[in-house]
């Protein structure tokens, strides 16, 4: 069949190409599901398997499966948006879910939650609370973490600190202390809003409430936003922070040279293969003084343009029910907001890797304290400005009250253009 | 005085490869082994090389599959490529009205990013009905204009008495092109292989958006899979990556001797 | 035409030079609408892949920055609104702009070592073809992996580049290449001279291909130095190629894209931040396709301005070299 597909293809050549498979669904009168996931190309065997699962359960469904990375994600889905075939189901990872929501391409989730409370009482709350834009639910989690504290043991035992922070000033005074030569005390992850439970911390939030205007151009922004500078100028917060992605954060960590990591729990599984030092001894793992953490998740939803959404709602609650979950969880060892799946797989994993374990129930505890997830149609621009000036500051091109000033200036008039 | 002005020219010409290749031991030496990259101090010798990692690209992602599509959307490219801007630049050649206009026309068609271009690229390949199709994968680069203005460059430095003499003969203009002109404008050939098919082989984005079916994907797009859920650069990544440079060093290869010096020149004498 | 039969039949088949008058004026005109048609069907096939892939693209965009607009909502005409929020309230498009212009103005440093590259291989050097392959190399190297491994190499603390110069003793600190403001962009540049210069030098070598050899051997026979031959003789005969390589430099402030996305992703604070990243982040980062596409116009803008200034630099008419 697949052969004979390709015949056709480079014979025919471009006619055949496009007409042949859509004359095929007419004649056969399937029903097609096309699936778009971000950057989980390792899970193909598991969504081999589901897809099989469904088709069982729903004969006469063909599931087209796309992934693609997340900085070609948007482009693809854009322009299949403005192509007219957007994919029924899209995997979005953090605030670009809100920001197609605000666009109109997605599709109110809401009725079919409120129509079967209990698909609604799987989750997490306030992970579920985490897509809801205008008071509207448009995404359903399947994959959360959050931000939180890894640390180094044996560096800070040899630099006699017994680590317990309690706020922003001893984490800095830890950094300092265990910082040196060819160390570093501190580093972030810093893509999204990650680096935001540093201020939240200390009582600065971004927006008010109502997220109509700024509040972190405060006496309490600006001491905080000029301690870290002062921190990063003389060493103890590594540079990368500022400017690095992934990689280059996790890959220092690994090497054992820096004391304190602020990242989200994938993070240690990738130190893990990484750092020859990490062991559940040498590993240490809290959370942030006052428990503040930034989401990083993704979440399932459906576009405005599905053929059939009734059908892609159906996947979806087949995708985040127990026994898929479960399987998802065990497959790439995180946390779904599928609040029994969660905590039967941590008990689990508590026998068979306590630390991995340790590192996924920061996950799914306090997540009252969840921060730099505002519910902006224009994340990406707020973002944007908000960082820039950030990057001002901490690498000492600025300094804290002029750049927060412009920064709250051109939120101003953002959040008006908007 | 020779022998010195030569020893002198080999040994910046090796410093200069030495610099060039300092970022290439890096990505080869990865490849064979799995260190972390940013191990301080870094080491410059590998620590047990093997070549694994070369088997996972096979197997992690369809390469053989993708390789095939890669190999013929690449050979329509060039062989476009070839046609298209030989007959262009041919024309160039030449005096006609609106010349002027044309030129600054091919010139500004290089301007535009293919980033701005995408949406109404994508709807123009879906309006010709080429979406998820190997002409369609083709299509936008079967002309480059560089390649164009090479061929112009290399056909005016060829006599016109040559091509007076060929017509006077009564040799229509595509026999002349292909007669005399491109056989004494072989390193530009040469170059407009070499750059066709780099691009083609290696056009990341374009190849992303136009296909939906896995199985039309070009080499570039498993890409995905060496940075997919954390940016992993270790090994695997970088195996993937030399087994992608390799077809484009071995079309240099067999292209460049055609920058052998002498070839063209022998085309009038006096 | 009008021509009357006798003359017709007499003339057929015969390339006699006495002509009636009429005649010759007649072929003439033929002659010159073939020539026409000939030229034209011989730039048909590249025109019509540019019309539909470069050019209807560019009336998209025109037609776009004068609206608002996105996928799924209707287009509203938005008049000048969006070229005004580019020139008064977007700091970041000026930023971008004065780096798109450094990344174009570092071009001739990359030219001018991609010739003397080219004019060493190009000569009896045993081996030029080893010296010419590897410094090819780079260039068809993916620009991911390009980026990563640059992004690797100025590393602050595990890259080889600090290794190297802190362990001749050059320099005591670290320079934080990546995560500085002064030396992001620069930083970025060199990678990019590394990638892009084999592309210019196998320009270049075809240029030098074309060159006739007799001009070199009169040149000698008369007694002109090596720098008189290359000034008066080579440059000359090289402008064509010149042209394209700036050109080439000129668009490189965009094909860029992938090296610059992935090594600093336009940041610090937008230090590296060229016109077309932030054409990209706006189109599909913050989903304004209709300001990118205004970003686009004045991006295009621009770029004519300085090709027509290199064509005129050239001599016009993209360098070329009238051979007798």
């Amino acid at each position: 069949m697949q052969k004979r597909r390709d015949v056709l293809k480079l014979a025919a050549g471009t006619a055949a190409a496009s007409f042949l498979p859509k004359k095929l669904y007419a004649q056969t009168g399937t029903k097609k599901l096309s699936i778009l996931t971000w950057n989980i190309i390792d899970m193909e065997p598991l969504f081999k398997q589901w897809f099989a699962t469904f088709q069982s359960q729903n004969p006469g469904v063909e599931i087209e499966w796309l992934d693609k990375k997340g900085p070609e994600l948007p482009a693809f889905y854009q322009t299949q948006l403005a192509a007219g075939t957007p994919p029924d189901i899209v995997d979005i990872q953090g605030g670009l879910g809100l920001e197609w929501a605000g666009q109109g391409a997605l599709l109110d989730l809401t009725p079919m939650l409120d129509k079967e409370p209990a698909v609604r009482a799987r989750f997490n709350p306030e992970y579920l609370a985490n897509w809801v834009f205008e008071g509207k639910n448009y995404l359903i989690p399947f994959y959360v973490s959050k931000s939180l504290l890894f640390y180094n043991k044996p560096l800070f035992k040899a630099a006699g600190i017994d680590y317990a922070p309690k706020s922003l000033d001893d984490i800095l005074s830890y950094a300092k202390a265990v910082s040196g030569a060819d160390r570093t005390g501190f580093l972030t992850l810093n893509f999204d809003w990650l680096y935001w439970p540093l201020f939240r911390m200390q009582g600065v939030d971004l927006l008010t409430p109502d997220l109509k205007k700024p509040t972190f151009n405060t006496p309490a922004g600006i001491e905080t936003a000029d301690k870290l500078a002062k921190a990063t100028a003389d060493g103890s917060i590594n540079k990368i922070s500022w400017t690095g992605r992934w990689v280059e954060p996790n890959g220092a960590f690994a090497a054992g040279n820096v004391g304190m990591m602020h990242a989200h729990s994938s993070a240690y599984f990738f130190v893990k293969t990484q750092g020859s030092w990490i062991t559940p001894e040498t590993i240490g793992i809290a959370e942030v003084p006052g428990y503040w953490s930034t989401p990083n998740s993704h979440g399932y939803a459906i576009s405005k343009g599905a053929r059939n959404p009734e059908l892609a709602w159906a996947f979806l609650k087949f995708a985040t029910e127990k026994s898929q979950a479960m399987d998802f969880a065990r497959g790439r060892t995180l946390t779904t907001a599928n609040a029994e799946v969660d905590k039967d797989f941590l008990a689990e994993l508590d026998k068979n890797d306590p630390t991995a374990a340790a590192v996924l129930r920061t996950q799914i505890e306090h997540t009252d304290k969840l921060t730099g997830n505002w519910r902006l149609s224009d994340d990406s621009a707020v973002k944007n400005i908000v960082w820039a000036e950030m990057q001002n500051i901490f690498l000492g091109r600025r300094d804290a009250k002029t750049a927060l000033a412009d920064a709250e200036k051109k939120v101003e008039r953002e959040l008006r253009r908007a | 005085m020779r022998r010195r002005s030569h020893i002198l020219r080999h040994l910046v010409m090796a410093l200069v490869c030495a610099l060039m290749l300092i970022p290439f031991y890096w990505v080869a030496k990865t490849a064979v082994t799995n260190e972390n990259i940013y191990a301080y101090p870094p080491r410059i010798l590998p620590l047990k090389p093997h070549l694994y990692n070369f088997v996972d690209v096979w197997y992690l992602i369809p390469f053989a599959r993708y390789f095939a599509n890669s190999v013929i959307v690449s050979l329509i490219a060039v062989a476009g490529n070839i046609v298209f801007n030989a007959a262009a630049g041919y024309a160039l050649t030449k005096n006609f009205a609106g010349k002027r206009i044309v030129v600054l026309l091919f010139l500004s068609c290089m301007l535009i990013p293919f980033q701005a271009t995408i949406i109404p690229a994508y709807l123009v390949s879906a309006r010709l009905g080429v979406l998820n199709s190997y002409l369609g994968l083709a299509l936008p680069l079967l002309s480059t204009i560089v390649c164009i203005f090479v061929f112009k460059a290399a056909f005016e430095a060829i006599p016109a008495s040559l091509q007076q003499a060929a017509r006077i003969d009564g040799l229509g203009e595509l026999r002349i092109l292909f007669r005399i002109m491109l056989p004494l404008a072989k390193p530009a050939i040469a170059t407009n292989i070499i750059l066709s098919f780099i691009w083609s082989w290696n056009a990341f984005l374009w190849p992303l958006i136009i296909t939906r079916d896995v199985t039309m994907q070009t080499l570039p797009l498993g890409l995905a899979r060496f940075l997919a859920y954390v940016e992993d650069t270790t090994g695997a990544l970088y195996a993937f990556v030399c087994m992608v440079l390799l077809p484009g060093i071995i079309v240099f290869l067999m292209a460049q001797k055609e920058f052998i010096r002498g070839l063209t020149s022998g085309a009038t004498k006096g | 035409m009008n021509t009357a039969p006798s003359q017709r039949a007499g003339a057929a088949g015969s390339a006699d030079a006495v002509a009636p008058p009429v005649r010759a004026a007649d072929w003439y005109r033929r002659k010159r609408t073939r020539e026409a048609m000939l030229v034209a069907c011989f730039l048909l096939p590249s025109l019509m892949i540019f019309f539909l892939y470069r050019i209807l693209p560019l009336g998209w965009n025109v037609i776009l920055s004068f609206e608002y607009w996105s996928p799924l909502k209707a287009a509203r005409f938005a008049g000048l609104d969006n070229y005004a929020e580019m020139f008064l309230e977007d700091d970041v498009f000026w930023q971008a702009l004065t780096n798109t212009l450094i990344f174009i103005l570092a071009s001739p440093i990359a030219i001018l070592l991609a010739l003397a590259v080219a004019l060493a291989v190009n000569s009896d050097l045993k081996g030029a073809a080893i010296y010419r392959t590897i410094i090819f190399l780079s260039y068809p190297l993916m620009s991911v992996a390009v980026g990563i491994v640059w992004r690797w190499l100025y590393d602050e603390r595990g890259g080889f580049i600090n290794f190297v110069l802190r362990g001749t003793g050059l320099i005591k600190e670290p320079i934080p290449f990546l995560q500085s403001f002064g030396w992001a962009l620069p930083s970025v540049i060199l990678a990019d001279i590394w990638q892009v210069v084999g592309f210019y030098m196998i320009i270049l070598l075809t240029g030098l291909q074309s060159i006739p050899q007799h001009l070199y051997e009169a040149a000698r026979i008369d007694g002109a130095p090596a720098s008189a031959r290359f000034l008066r003789i080579t440059l000359p005969m090289l402008r064509p190629s010149l042209f394209i390589c700036a050109v080439i430099g000129i668009l490189n402030s965009f094909t860029a894209f992938d090296l610059v996305y992935v090594m600093t992703g336009g940041g610090p604070a937008h230090a590296t931040e060229l016109l077309v990243t932030h054409i990209y982040n706006m189109g599909f980062g913050e989903t304004r396709f209709d300001y990118a596409a205004a970003l686009t116009v004045v991006q295009f803008t621009l770029l004519v301005i300085l090709t027509f200034l290199a064509n005129r630099a050239v001599g016009g008419n993209a360098g070329s070299v009238e051979s007798a």
